[in-house]
């Protein structure tokens, strides 16, 4: 199978061989997939400095299976370069892209999602689009957030109301007796508008997305937040 | 014939070709080959200081007394401390990471040796930091990381400048590295 000039994204790149470099990528129709770049690391490639994660780009690709033989890559013009405090957020999220997405399962909508953060990560602070992000992710994957009805009894989210959201079933009025991640309704319905401006309300979503993102993960650590832990550390004392 | 392509770019021909060589024609040069690698690998270890390559437990550069030990250069390999000390004539010393910051390879900051560099921080004997890790994703994210370390203590952290190479043209550099060029422009 050959693709051509497919819209895509670099999530990470390892050393192969002495002059290869094995690709994770993210491509609009094509999902997440495994490319192969020959003679990519060698001193003299200009594909090395091309092949770098954050830069949209076009690949060309031949072969199937989890591996295939990038043909071709070429940027499609190249924004301004993520600042050097968003390139942690950056790679968080594709940490989370290479852990959780099945390979060659084509998910555009997500795709444009992943371009628009990118845009937004250079531009502003980091929290807001990266949980509106990982709400898409939890979408993509078949688990979106259920954020307008009560799970019990279907009325609408009410602002005000203390829920506990319990992640299989969704959100349902604190005082029930159940357990599950505490959320007021304001912040339910933030994430759901997407408006995360309320430092509190970014805390509240934040929980809330990260005990659904630790139950898609299994029990796997991103090694992204461990930065994040260390950096975070004396603030805290 | 198979020991030998352990090394970078030998291929199964050019380890035959080695193997025939030293068996055939230059057996003391081979006698010498095997002295050599059994005392480097005896007694290379790494310099307790910078972590760079060393015979003894202080390499050269750290125990050298006329360095600059207020200025340290943190650099992601040996081969960079050999590139940096070849051209630039830069006389402070060095910290060598062995790496990046590489999360999805499993590669944090305790891989890097990061606390052995904070402790060298804390000191207080070091005045300026120079980062000099690779204009990569994962270069910068490094650097900016352990800038973060520098800042926390109050101690200067620079960054190497990216641009355009010496003798190059304009057009045929990539997008990139203009970019770069452009952003980091100064007065003349």
């Amino acid at each position: 199978m050959r693709v051509l000039l497919q819209p895509a994204f670099i999530l990470h790149r390892r050393p192969y061989r002495d002059t290869s470099l094995l690709l994770e990528a993210f491509s609009h129709e094509h999902g997440r997939l495994g490319l192969v770049a020959r003679g990519a690391a060698s001193v003299r490639s200009r594909l090395k400095s091309v092949l770098q994660p954050f830069v949209p780009l076009l690949l060309s690709w031949s072969g199937t299976g989890d591996l295939a033989a990038l043909t071709a890559a070429e940027e499609t013009g190249r924004p301004a370069p993520l600042p050097p405090g968003q390139v942690l957020a950056g790679l968080y999220v594709n940490e989370l892209l290479v852990r959780l997405l099945p390979r060659q399962d084509p998910l555009p909508r997500l795709f444009i999602a992943y371009r628009m953060l990118l845009v937004e990560l250079a531009a502003a602070d980091a929290e807001p689009p990266l949980r509106r992000f990982e709400k898409r992710l939890l979408e993509a994957l078949g688990y979106g957030l259920s954020l307008d009805r009560d799970a019990a009894s279907g009325t609408p989210i009410v602002a005000e109301q203390h829920y506990c959201y319990v992640l299989d079933r969704g959100p349902l009025v604190a005082d029930s007796g159940v357990s599950g991640v505490p959320i007021s309704g304001r912040g339910l319905l933030a994430l759901r508008d997407g408006m995360l401006t309320d430092p509190a309300v970014l805390r509240e979503v934040k929980r809330l997305t990260r005990a659904a993102l630790a139950e898609q993960l299994r029990g796997r650590v991103l090694k992204t937040r461990e930065l994040y832990r260390v950096k975070r550390e004396p603030e805290s004392e | 014939m198979t020991a030998l392509r352990c090394l970078p770019g030998v291929g199964p021909k050019s380890a035959q070709r080695m193997a025939l060589h030293l068996l055939e024609r230059d057996r003391d040069g081979a006698a010498r080959l095997v002295e050599a690698l059994r005392t480097a690998l005896d007694r290379i270890g790494r310099c307790r200081l910078c972590r760079d390559l060393s015979e003894t437990d202080l390499c050269a550069l750290c125990g050298h007394p006329r360095r600059d030990r207020s200025l340290l250069c943190v650099v992601e390999t040996p081969a960079d401390v050999l590139a940096v000390e070849h051209s630039t004539g830069f006389q402070g010393v060095y910290f060598v990471l062995l790496g990046h910051l590489s999360p999805l390879d499993g590669i944090g900051p305790a891989e890097l040796g990061l606390e052995i560099l904070e402790a060298r921080l804390d000191e207080g004997e070091v005045r300026e930091m120079i980062l000099a890790t690779n204009p990569t994703v994962e270069g910068e994210a490094t650097a900016y990381y352990i800038a973060e370390l520098a800042r926390e203590r109050g101690i200067r952290a620079t960054r190497i400048a990216h641009g355009v190479p010496l003798g190059g043209e304009l057009e045929s550099v990539d997008g990139g590295t203009l970019a770069h060029a452009f952003a980091g422009r100064r007065d003349l």
